[in-house]
Parts: C-alpha cells; sequence; structure tokens
C-alpha cells in the first residue's frame, strides 16, 4: 500500500545501546520512526521501519498485551505522560501505532522505541530511538462570526427570558455563559444577568446557543433583586457582548467580538392572547402564504415549530418564515390552497420574549393558575380561503 | 385570480382537540457497540448496569458493561490531574476534553468516569474504569452490549419545527422503584420535566410535569429547571429529593409522578439566589442520614434528613437568604462538581483545583 510521509517534528535520534549494523530485513536499514497517512483518507500512523527480521518475526509471533507493546514503542503527548491508546500492528515488516483518535493538527508527540522491550531482548535492533512527530498546525485563521441574535428587534422587555445566539460555522462545545456579557447604558457589565445554567445549550448543529436570563431579578421585593437589583433598566439602552474568546468546533476563537445595542421597554407581564393575532388569508387557487401578525415579538425556536396549518385535521405540508422583529409569521404552502376553512394550529408553549406562554403568564403568584398537563394543548383558529 | 386579503379578527377557540402535536418517539433499541454522540450524565443500576445518557443523540442507553466489570482491584482510588491522565491517554491536552460525569460501581465500587474528547459536534464519547489501584482503563463502548431508548420528539405541529435546533439537555438520572428517572430541560423551554422510563427499556413515558412553589422568587413555578436530583426514602415512601436552579430543595412522593400528570412538589429549603445544585447523594453516618449536596456558588452542604418527613413546606415568600431545614457548610470540600458515595466511609468527587485541572478525590463523608 503506498503511504506518504506526511512530516516529522525532528530527525530521530539515535541516544544509546549498539549500532544498528547486525543482520535486518533490509540489510541497509537501520531503524527510523516516521509519522505516515496513507493515500486513502484512513488515520495518519506511526511507523517504526528497519527493524531485523527477527525483531518483527518476534514481534508477529509475541502476543504482546498493549503494556508490553507500549514499552516497546510508546507515542505519548509528552515525556512524562501515560502512553496513548491506540492500536499496534505489524505489516510488511514495520510496526505501526494507530493512536484511537486522530493525532491533533499542531501538537507534538513524543516516541521512544526500546528495542531491550522486544520479545527475544532486541540485542540486533540498534539503540533507542527518542523523536517527537506531529501533524502541522492548522493555518486556518478565525472565519465563524455571530451570524444573527433573536430577538432580531432593538426594544427587549425588562424581563426578558431568553437569546438566541447564532453562528456562521459550528461551534466548539463549550457553553456560553462565560462568553456573554451585558453592559448598561454606562457600558459597565451586568453581573448575574445571565442565569448560572452552563449547560451546553447548542442545537444539534452547534451553530444556535441559547442564552437564559434570570426570571427572579426583575420582580420587585423579592431577594434576588432586592440584592443585586433588576438587570435591565426600564427606557435605557443595553448591550449584549459575545466575547471574541468563545471557541469555534476548530479550538479558533471568532473572528471578532459581536456586541448590540437593545432600548428596554416595561415588563411584559400578560399572557399571549391570541385574538390579538391578525391573519392575512391567502387566495384560493394561489400558493401565497397565510400571514399571522402579532402584536408584539414571539419567540424565534417556538415560532418555527408551535404554530402550523391544518385541514380537517390533517396537517398541511408548507413552509414557514419569520420576520419583521418576529412579529410576523408566513405560512407557504407546498401545493395552492382550496377553497373552504383551514386551521391554524397553536401550541400553548408558544411564548413572547418574557417566557409569558398563551393563556398563562409566566409569572404565577398563586395555586390556582397551572399548567394542565405535561404536553402542550393545541389551540385551533380557522380561517377561509376563497 | 388576484388574491383578495382579508384581516380576520380572530377567535381562538381553545379545544381539548384531538389534534396530536407530534411527539412520539421512544422507541428502545437493542444490539453491540452503542453509537453514542454524547455521554453523561451516568448512574448506575442497582444489578451493574450503567445508563448514559447522550443528550447530542437525544437518547439514553443503559450498557451491559460485561465480564470484564468484574476485573482489577475493587474500589477506587483518587487521581490528581485527571482531566490531564485522560487526556494524555486520548493523545490530546485536557483543554480538549470534558469530564461529564462519575459513578460508581454498586458491587466493585470502581469509579466509571465519562469524557467527551474535542470539540463540536464531532467529538466522541469516552468511558473509564478507574480502580482501586487507581489504574486507569478505557471501557470498550464497542464491546457493550446495550439498550437505548429514544427521548421524545419536541412537540410540534409543522414539518419544519420537527427538524428544528431545539435540544434536549438531560440534567441528571437516578434508578428507583424499578425505573429510570430522568429530569431534563431543552434550548428552547425553561420547563421542568421528570420522565420514568421502566428497565428493561420498552418506552419513555409521557413525563410528569413538577411544580414547586419558589420561595425566592415568591411565586409558584413550573418552568424552573431541576439541576440534581437523588431517589430517597422517607418513612418507608419513595421520594425524589430535587435540587433546583436558585435553590429549592423539593420533595415528590414517586408514587405521585405519574405519567400525563402534573405534580406540585413540596419545597423543604431555600438554598439562596444566583446559584445551581451541581450533585447530590444521600449518606449514613452513625445513626443519622445526610444529604450532600454541591453547588456552583455556594459550595458543599450537608443537610441532615431527619427534618424532611415534617418539615414545614415553603410556601410563603421568603424574605432571608436561605429558608427551611437546617443545613452546614462543608467549607473543607471545595471546587466539587460532581460526586458519587464510594463505600460507606468515603465520597468519590471530581474537584476542580485553583489551578483549573480536574481531581479525581476520595474524601471521608463529612
Amino acid at each position: 500500500m503506498p503511504v506518504r510521509v506526511l512530516w516529522v517534528a525532528a530527525l530521530a535520534s539515535v541516544l544509546a545501546g549498539t549500532a544498528a549494523c547486525s543482520r535486518s530485513s533490509d540489510a541497509s536499514a537501520v531503524p527510523a520512526i516516521t509519522l505516515t497517512t496513507p493515500g486513502n483518507g484512513a488515520p495518519a500512523y506511526v511507523a517504526l521501519t528497519g527493524l531485523p527480521a527477527t525483531a518483527v518475526r518476534a514481534l508477529e509471533q509475541g502476543s504482546l498485551t498493549p503494556e508490553q507493546w507500549a514499552s516497546v514503542l510508546r507515542v505519548a503527548v509528552s515525556t512524562d505522560a501515560q502512553p496513548m491508546l491506540g492500536n499496534y500492528t505489524v505489516v510488511d515488516g514495520v510496526v505501526r501505532f494507530t493512536p484511537l483518535f486522530p493525532f491533533d493538527q499542531g501538537r507534538q508527540y513524543h516516541v521512544r522505541f526500546e528495542p531491550a522491550r522486544l520479545p527475544g531482548g532486541g540485542a540486533d535492533a540498534g539503540g533507542v530511538i527518542e523523536t517527537t512527530i506531529g501533524r502541522p498546525a492548522s493555518t486556518a485563521v478565525p472565519s465563524t462570526v455571530v451570524a444573527r441574535v433573536y430577538p432580531s428587534g432593538d426594544i427587549v422587555p425588562e424581563n426578558l427570558l431568553r437569546m438566541y445566539v447564532e453562528f456562521s460555522a459550528p461551534m466548539g462545545r463549550k457553553s456560553g455563559v462565560e462568553y456573554i456579557a451585558l453592559l448598561d447604558h454606562q457600558g459597565k457589565e451586568i453581573e448575574g444577568a445571565v442565569l448560572p445554567l452552563d449547560y451546553e445549550f447548542w442545537s444539534p448543529d452547534h451553530k444556535r446557543f441559547t442564552v437564559f436570563f434570570d426570571p427572579g431579578r426583575v420582580k420587585k421585593g423579592i431577594l434576588p433583586n432586592l440584592q443585586m437589583g433588576r438587570p435591565l433598566a426600564v427606557g435605557r439602552s443595553v448591550t449584549l457582548v459575545v466575547k471574541r474568546e468563545w471557541p469555534d468546533e476548530n479550538g479558533l476563537p471568532l473572528k471578532q467580538e459581536f456586541r448590540r445595542e437593545l432600548r428596554v421597554s416595561a415588563t411584559d407581564l400578560d399572557p399571549l392572547d391570541t385574538s390579538a393575532w391578525r391573519i392575512q388569508s391567502p387566495a384560493a387557487g394561489s400558493r401565497d402564504g397565510v400571514v399571522v401578525t402579532f402584536p408584539e415579538p414571539l419567540d424565534h425556536g417556538l415560532l418555527m415549530r408551535a404554530l402550523g396549518v391544518a385541514r380537517d385535521g390533517k396537517e398541511v405540508e408548507g413552509a414557514i418564515g419569520v420576520d419583521q422583529g418576529e412579529t410576523r409569521w408566513t405560512f407557504t404552502p407546498t401545493t395552492p390552497w382550496q377553497p373552504g376553512t383551514y386551521q391554524l394550529l397553536a401550541l400553548d408553549i408558544l411564548e413572547d420574549l418574557a417566557g409569558n406562554q398563551i393563556g398563562r403568564a409566566f409569572e404565577v403568584d398563586n395555586f390556582d393558575t397551572v399548567d394542565k398537563g405535561p404536553n402542550p394543548e393545541t389551540i385551533t383558529i380557522p380561517f377561509r380561503v376563497k | 385570480m388576484h388574491s383578495q386579503t382579508k384581516f380576520w379578527l380572530l377567535i381562538a377557540l381553545l379545544v381539548a382537540t384531538s389534534w396530536a402535536p407530534s411527539a412520539a418517539r421512544g422507541v428502545a433499541e437493542t444490539g453491540q457497540g452503542p453509537k453514542m454522540a454524547s455521554i453523561g450524565p451516568l448512574t448506575f443500576g442497582p444489578d451493574g448496569t450503567l445508563f448514559a445518557a447522550d443528550n447530542q443523540g437525544a437518547a439514553i442507553f443503559a450498557l451491559d458493561l460485561g465480564a470484564p466489570a468484574a476485573t482489577g482491584t475493587p474500589g477506587a482510588k483518587g487521581l490528581d490531574a485527571l482531566d490531564e491522565k485522560l487526556a494524555a491517554l486520548l493523545g490530546t491536552g485536557a483543554r480538549e476534553i470534558a469530564i461529564t460525569d462519575l459513578a460508581v460501581h454498586p458491587k466493585t465500587r470502581q469509579v466509571y468516569v465519562a469524557a467527551m474528547r474535542g470539540q463540536g459536534a464531532g467529538a466522541a464519547a469516552t468511558l473509564f474504569r478507574i480502580d482501586g489501584t487507581g489504574k486507569i482503563d478505557l471501557v470498550q463502548l464497542s464491546s457493550l452490549k446495550f439498550q437505548s431508548v429514544e427521548l421524545p420528539n419536541p412537540p410540534a405541529v409543522n414539518a419544519t419545527g420537527r427538524q428544528n435546533p431545539r435540544s434536549n439537555v438531560i440534567t441528571d438520572m437516578g434508578f428507583a422503584d424499578g425505573r429510570l428517572w430522568v429530569a431534563g430541560l431543552s434550548n428552547e423551554e425553561f420547563a421542568s420535566k421528570l420522565r420514568a422510563i421502566p428497565y428493561p427499556f420498552s418506552t419513555v413515558d409521557r413525563g410528569t410535569s413538577v411544580e414547586i412553589y419558589h420561595g425566592n422568587h415568591q411565586q409558584l413555578e413550573t418552568r424552573s429547571p431541576v439541576n440534581a436530583f437523588v431517589p430517597y426514602t422517607i418513612d418507608d415512601k419513595p421520594y425524589l429529593l430535587a435540587g433546583y436552579t436558585c435553590t429549592p430543595l423539593v420533595k415528590f412522593p414517586i408514587s405521585d409522578l405519574k405519567p400525563g400528570d402534573k405534580v406540585r412538589g413540596t419545597t423543604i429549603a431555600e438554598f439562596g439566589a444566583g446559584n445551581r445544585v451541581l450533585d447530590m447523594i444521600v449518606y449514613r453516618k452513625g445513626n443519622q442520614e445526610f444529604l450532600l449536596s454541591t453547588n456552583n456558588s455556594r459550595g458543599v452542604m450537608k443537610i441532615p434528613t431527619n427534618t424532611f418527613a415534617k418539615a414545614t413546606p415553603i410556601t410563603t415568600p421568603v424574605q432571608s437568604e436561605t429558608a427551611g431545614v437546617p443545613f452546614e457548610k462543608v467549607t473543607s470540600m471545595t471546587g466539587i462538581e460532581q460526586m458519587d458515595k464510594l463505600d460507606d466511609q468515603n465520597v468519590i468527587v471530581l474537584a476542580r483545583a485553583s489551578s483549573g485541572s480536574v481531581n479525581l478525590q476520595v474524601l471521608p463523608l463529612p
């Protein structure tokens, strides 16, 4: 199998032991260590070449344990680290170490060959070889940016519950809690505004992160409010900062810091009222969208799944668009509208920016108004297509 | 025909409709070599089955650790800089891995540690075992028999919504009453839901909506997240003790947690605002039992459980920093992010040192 030698950070150096001049599978060869990558996309491996035929045979027949293999050919992230996990094989007289996970780009690995640990003592296999190997560092430069933030409008309620930060490329695993800051109108960081939920609130593609704000800070007279004050001040501006240090999937920082200034409006304690929604009905025979307009911005993530269209109990297929600062929802059907009555379906978990749901405010002060059950109910709102 | 624009003043028909939002999944699978997109939290069943959550893959796995689980020296030994040691085995640096949880095997008392190697959606799930001599062994996931169950899809009323960026985060799991209990939240809902999964897996129930009175927030909450919980028996009745964000302690009788129901837990303590419970265990010392809780900003708390049965429920606003059942701070234990009871005398913890490295420590139960 053709192989391509990638890169060796330092030439192997013979440190001690007898000269590698006795019997070998190739009389002219001396043991050498290279980092090799096959041309078929398989992961790179460490190759130990130039072993005498006796040593190769001993290794092939030796049934070494992983610990014994690692004592012969040790590959590790540093001289004092435990050997890394991987598979040892002998192919065409060459010892191969293939790591359990591919070698990191830009990381140096320490490799040590100790012939005395070969089965039979390895007297004819030369001296100890120590070297470092590694793949070149990535030449990628930071390019990931914050693509958009929801809510996309300029005004947020004082009791804003969550934000979505969308990136141009997949991000790393780390929670954003330490990389997101809110600055008050004087540019001073607002401490404790983001809830200490440092979970990995990523979308499956790692391009959208959800930030939760502390609902307990808003309510007058309660302890978090008394201790820390309200995080956002009505009528003032607040600046969302997404710090450049937030690592993307390749471990690189963002291309630049992201900032957006928002204006804070009054606390929103009202449940959603679907009677305040307006439906612009499409014409029969067309594929124009049915347009639903709300009196306030709603949560972008929930707008994408908690609203739909049905007819006679059957879901209508189509595409969803959300715009105008999350105050407008458009559904464009795959096939033209037929004359008659359709239903707009709304799950009651749909929320505004403050977490108020349909028929239920986020804040409930007593033991009377609570969820009916763990699963959402569906509200049906008819509209006619002519 | 040009469409005629009409604005409808809508009359919402609130109906207990037969329309079923899509939530069906919960399919159980059996096989060898689980394909896990992520790993953690972990918890053991009493027979040595290791339950591992896969948040990225929206599934829970029951792993049969097989004959190798009976090998090695019983018990577990602490290791400094465990993150560096695991990273070295995985051929990378400590910054490139995340230790997600640990759990003690109920029979061998060896500790199993879950870690993710790499960044982003392409990171790999790994599982290690540390025995009584401190020897670290990789558990070959590909060799394990498993059962898995998918978490239900998010509720949605359109096709787009069923492929949307919502994801689940399982915050904790515990095995009690023959069932695996799962607490979780999502990146689109500030919600609190407990699900029970009978084991062996067949289906995931619809979940129980749990609500609490949050004295520090002066309100009833159904949407505060459960961060950690532990099964516990009070007066011969099985309960779940749950720690919430900012930080009520709540007890739920397991008999009340029925699928599709709504349950109000009894809030028996408030442990302070701006805080999150990271992990909890229950242990006995002398004639008394204690709940040990570790928190992200308020350290470790030792809470005698003998007051839990008759604790006065907190149903009115709390104006003090903490309230409810008494507790003491364990100042000797710092930086503790995860823990499990190792044996009758010791707890094993993942503690973050001031240097940032993560130490595996065996500490006497306080």
